[in-house]
């Protein structure tokens, strides 16, 4: 689910209207989740969203993995030929 | 015009076929042209969008009925819907209106949508197959569009006075023209015979009204009694003819050029 955009509405149903003109003419979505503004709740504090703390062990990049997964490789391609 | 052989139809059916799709074809061409006149003056931004597609989806509509139509007549689908006279097109006298304001659009929107979606039930069950499978499909898109009419209805009769008397207006002047949508083909007969059309123009027409008039009534008070009439596709007006100068415009003033 990806935000696609917003629309101004007087009702909800003219706002399905307008999201499926504005968001679906073309065929590009498969679904669409149509929400009042006023239904939103938001999240915004940096403290929760960008804690000050170092993340990089919670991305995958965080991993450097090369070096072992080529020594990997190795043991299995020599478990093989022995 | 000539018409290509289809296997299960005599010539006097498939000149009828022809008839009804350049019917079919040319109310959809013609009210997305006048409803195009919207674009970059609706009501809102939305709105704006949305009535411009809409008014899009129905040239579609019409591209695809005058392909089949070509097909049939051994014709160009560019030929029929940008090279013919004003006098030449077969759009229901509904559609003779210029687009006026917008409590008249959307009660003609209304109106045209309603009985268009009597009209594609008919054909879904037509035995000429193309049409039938192309009027379904047609149908899946026509359906969103009457929904979009239906909220605009509602939100002019249930608004203040002045929108409820605009549309009210509308729907009194255009309801006479709007029975033309029904309005008899030539070769009818022979298309009922066939099962090309299930049943005959005025039985669609007695159906749409039957479904209309008790929407409409308790905004307009008591719609008289209309049908259908001969010249109903025939009868062109000024303001169409001014309508037609626009969408010809560009395509004749180069007629050899190649798009």
């Amino acid at each position: 689910m990806i935000h696609a955009g917003n629309v101004n509405a007087p009702d909800e149903e003219l706002a399905m209207h307008y999201a499926r003109e504005f968001y679906g003419r073309r065929g590009e979505s498969h679904r669409l989740w149509i929400v009042a503004r006023d239904a939103i709740s938001e999240l915004d504090d940096p403290d929760l969203l960008k804690p000050p703390f170092d993340r990089s062990h919670k991305k995958p990049g965080g991993y450097i993995i090369k070096h072992k997964l080529e020594a990997a490789k190795a043991r299995a391609a020599s478990e093989a030929g022995e | 015009m000539t018409v290509r052989f289809v296997p299960q139809l005599d010539l006097a059916q498939r000149e009828a076929l022809a008839e009804l799709l350049l019917s079919l074809a040319d109310d959809e061409f013609v009210i997305g042209f006048w409803d195009s006149e919207w674009t970059g003056i609706a009501p809102m931004l939305e709105e704006d969008v949305a009535t411009s597609s809409i008014a899009q989806d129905e040239i579609g509509h019409a591209k695809a009925l005058y392909e089949m139509l070509a097909e049939l007549t051994d014709d160009d689908a560019d030929r029929i819907a940008y090279g013919r006279a004003a006098e030449d097109f077969r759009h229901a006298a509904l559609l003779n209106h210029a687009r006026r304001d917008w409590a008249f659009s959307v009660a003609r929107r209304y109106l045209y949508e309603t009985a268009d979606a009597v009209r594609l039930t008919a054909l879904a069950a037509s035995t000429y197959e193309p049409l039938a499978m192309l009027a379904g499909k047609m149908r899946r898109e026509e359906t969103y569009h009457l929904l979009h009419a239906d909220a605009w209805l509602r939100r002019l009769a249930d608004g203040a006075a002045e929108p409820r008397e605009r549309l009210a207006s509308a729907l009194r002047t255009l309801w006479a023209d709007a029975q033309e949508l029904f309005a008899p083909l030539d070769g009818e007969a022979a298309l009922v015979r066939a099962g090309v059309l299930r049943e005959p123009m005025h039985a669609l027409d007695t159906e749409w009204q039957g479904q209309v008039r008790r929407r409409l009534e308790p905004i307009t008070g008591e719609l008289p009694a209309a049908a259908p009439t001969a010249d109903g596709r025939t009868r062109r007006t000024d303001e169409f003819a001014w309508l037609h100068g626009e969408f010809t415009s560009v395509a004749s003033s180069e007629e050899a050029a190649i798009w």
